[in-house]
């Protein structure tokens, strides 16, 4: 009893009085909607909020962030102008546009969509068939108590549907906003993303706070990639001061599909991604990238659960993570190998700097492998910046802190270059530079 | 202009003096080559003229136009116009070796208050004295020094030191590793530089590269002080009577 009082703290009374709130208002909040919404929500009171005794909350204290008097957003606008720099993937890619959790359908930008594509707010989909939003073979890992907090307080979000076959030939871009406010707020948005047999997809997610204000992001995505369908996702997340973001996407792979998604967060107070892919066909393969860069007190915290099901799969976990200050980054990966799931490859890397004394990483690589014939590595390095190169750089001119920041932003690279498309490419290399000291002095590089 | 006096160091953290008193005036226009054993502290002068880290030293001065070099940070010894070639050039991932050379200049000019160089007069420049120095324009665009040949190094480094035009100029061992058309390339490019206001420090095992480059003065190192200096006959002199037979047999084979 004590025990498990220990390992969760109970939840503030602001998320039953959102619940409150949205009842009768929100889209999906009647009738057997609001059926799941109560359900959704007495699932989260009875998972409570983790505190660091959870395993997998060790070294984030979910309760710090989240038991606060949080109000549901305010509903509001922002300056297009404010919008218009955080645009991607060329003059042709589509776009949608959500500002607090809801999407804003006059900035957005969805036409010519190929035949058996359809993007919608899923704001009408839970008002027509909420069903469609609680699809169960995305479902398998147990829900945890975020999960079930956005499925109670879920107003909107992206549906993106491919039948088979249809690809689009530009990216998609979704774009988040989180405003300044008074007073703190939190949005639950969720994504349903599904892609049929053999279509393609180039997703670009771009999260992005303006302004001050206290908010938390707590976003759900489910994405179901059929066999031979290939997605793309560049994803980057930009927050500041007193912004927590929780997302959870889960994955689900067929045969000879293909995922591919390479992550940038660069700042926020609290910023925790978890990730699931089930590789659940043949000859399939999931790659996650990603950056963590984490300056100031900021805290940035990847999970990754990779499971290899079937036969034939590939995985790649590739991170890096630069802690400046007193930042703090957290890489936790694990690789389960199904037992019917032979010749399997999953491979695993984080390599990490620490550019301060006070800075802190913890790396916690896992592997369960129930297979015999399987290739897996998984490796983590943690260092400072080189001396010989930092002399070497100095030697030639460089002041010390261009040298470090030269090196620095040489270490992010290898994740850089990854990134899908190249204007998400340049935006991310503008993001790091403008965190490093000097960092305008190497834009030439970005 | 680079007066080394009685210069003594360690390493950090040890007793044993690597640099022993070491004496040494370069003026300008002149080439002074340093031959010496093996672990006879060639580098770490070169290092500690430079600036790097590691090392302590426990007396004498060194300056440049009067300027106490020990005081500076390397950076500013760069901007004050003092420039090594290393032994074991570093390699940098990340970092083109093209942007490299452009931020290492728009720094050292940034230091001097000069202004930058604009982009297209420095590409005009690099091309201009990379083909000089036989640096093939992909080796521009790689890395710095990342996977590059041991030769490719040496010559890369000579092409910094061609394009930041530094006053003293000190190359710790250029030749070692380079074949024998680019020990001439390099040579060549070396001597171009020579001018009545730039001074050398040529660190070399090998009479054979002090056949292109001349020397002014040729010195011995041995046991962390200048032992003998003479004109270029010595390098020759060495070549046929070894360390032990100039220096006495106190040097023969012995490990500094
Ligand atoms: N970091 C270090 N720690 C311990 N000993 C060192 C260190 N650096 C240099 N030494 C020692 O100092 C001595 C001088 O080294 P240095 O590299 O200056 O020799 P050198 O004359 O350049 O030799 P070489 O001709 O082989 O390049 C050597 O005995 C070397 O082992
Ligand atoms: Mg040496």
């Amino acid at each position: 009893m004590s025990a498990l009082r220990n390992r969760t703290a109970e939840p503030v009374p602001g998320f039953a009085e959102a619940l409150e709130r949205l009842r009768g208002e929100a889209a999906g909040s009647s009738g057997r909607a609001l059926e799941q919404r109560n359900a959704a929500f007495e699932r989260f009171q009875a998972l409570g909020v983790p505190t660091p005794r959870v395993e997998n909350w060790k070294y984030t204290n979910a309760a710090s962030f989240a038991n606060r008097p949080f109000a549901l957003a305010p509903r509001g606008t922002v300056d297009p102008d404010l919008v218009i720099p955080h645009f991607a993937g060329g003059h042709k890619a589509r776009r949608l546009i959500l500002v607090n959790g809801r999407t804003v359908p006059q900035f957005s930008h969805l036409g010519g969509l190929p035949a058996g594509m359809t993007v919608r707010p899923l704001a009408q989909v839970l008002a027509e068939t909420p069903e469609l939003v609680d699809r169960t073979s995305v479902n398998d890992e147990p829900e945890h108590s975020f999960e079930a907090l956005n499925r109670a307080l879920v107003e909107d979000g992206a549906w993106i549907s491919l039948e088979d076959g249809v690809a689009l030939d530009e990216p998609l871009q979704v774009i988040s906003i989180l405003t300044e406010a008074e007073s703190a707020f939190m949005a639950h948005p969720r994504h349903v993303i599904r892609l049929g047999r053999n279509a393609k997809l180039r997703l670009i997610l771009t999260t992005v706070a303006l302004g001050q204000a206290e908010s938390l992001l707590n976003q759900v995505e489910t994405v179901e990639i059929a066999d031979g369908a290939d997605l793309t996702i560049d994803r980057t997340l930009e927050q500041g001061q007193g912004r927590s973001a929780i997302t959870r996407s889960r994955f689900v792979l067929g045969s000879r599909s293909r995922l591919q998604q390479t992550t940038a967060s660069i700042g926020g107070s609290l910023i925790r991604h978890e990730m699931e892919a089930r590789l659940r066909g043949t000859h399939s393969e999931a790659i996650l990238n990603g950056l963590m860069m984490p300056q100031g007190t900021e805290h940035v915290d990847t999970l990754i659960r990779m499971h290899h099901e079937m036969p034939d799969c590939q995985s790649d976990q590739f991170y890096k993570t630069v802690a400046d200050d007193r930042g703090r980054a957290v890489f936790a990966g694990k690789i389960f190998v199904h037992k019917d799931a032979q010749r399997t490859n999953s491979y695993q890397k984080n390599d990490s700097l620490l550019l301060s004394d006070d800075a802190e990483i913890d790396a916690k690589p896992e592997l369960e492998i129930y297979a015999d014939d399987v290739k897996c590595s998984h490796g983590a390095t943690c260092g400072d910046l080189d001396p010989a190169s930092l002399f070497y750089l100095r030697s030639r001119g460089m002041d010390e802190a261009l040298a470090r920041s030269m090196l620095t932003f040489a270490f992010t690279g290898e994740v850089l270059e990854r990134i899908a498309d190249e204007s998400v490419d340049h935006i991310v290399r503008r993001m790091i530079l403008s965190r490093l000291p000097g960092g305008e002095r190497l834009a030439e590089l970005g | 202009m680079l007066e080394i006096k009685d210069l003594q160091a360690t390493i950090e953290g040890q007793d044993k003096q690597i640099l022993n008193g070491l004496s040494l005036t370069v003026r300008p226009g002149e080439v002074h080559a340093i031959m010496g054993p093996n672990g006879s502290g060639k580098s770490t002068l070169a290092y500690v003229l430079s600036g790097r880290d590691g090392y302590e030293v426990t007396g004498g001065s060194a300056t440049l136009d009067g300027e106490d070099l020990l005081e500076l940070e390397p950076e500013e010894r760069a901007a004050a116009g003092l420039f090594l070639a290393m032994q074991y050039p570093v390699e940098i991932p990340g970092v083109s070796n093209m942007y490299f050379l452009r931020q290492a200049m728009n720094s050292i000019r940034k230091a001097r208050g000069e202004e930058e160089i604009s982009a297209g007069a420095f590409m005009k420049l690099v091309k201009e004295r990379a083909a000089l120095l036989g640096v093939g324009g992909e080796l521009l665009k790689r890395d710095v020094n990342r996977g590059f040949s041991g030769g490719e190094k040496k010559r890369n480094e000579i092409l910094q030191m061609a394009m930041l035009q530094p006053r003293i100029c000190i190359l710790d061992e250029t030749d070692s590793g380079l074949d024998i058309d680019a020990l001439r390339t390099v040579a060549d490019g070396v001597n171009a530089m020579r001018s009545p206001d730039r001074g050398f420090l040529i660190i070399t095992h090998y009479q054979r590269l002090l056949d292109y480059i001349v020397p002014d003065h040729v010195h011995v190192l041995a046991k962390g002080r200048i032992q003998t200096s003479g004109d270029r006959s010595l390098a020759l002199e060495l070549e046929e009577k070894g360390y032990g037979g100039v220096l006495g047999a106190e040097f023969a084979e012995v490990a500094a």
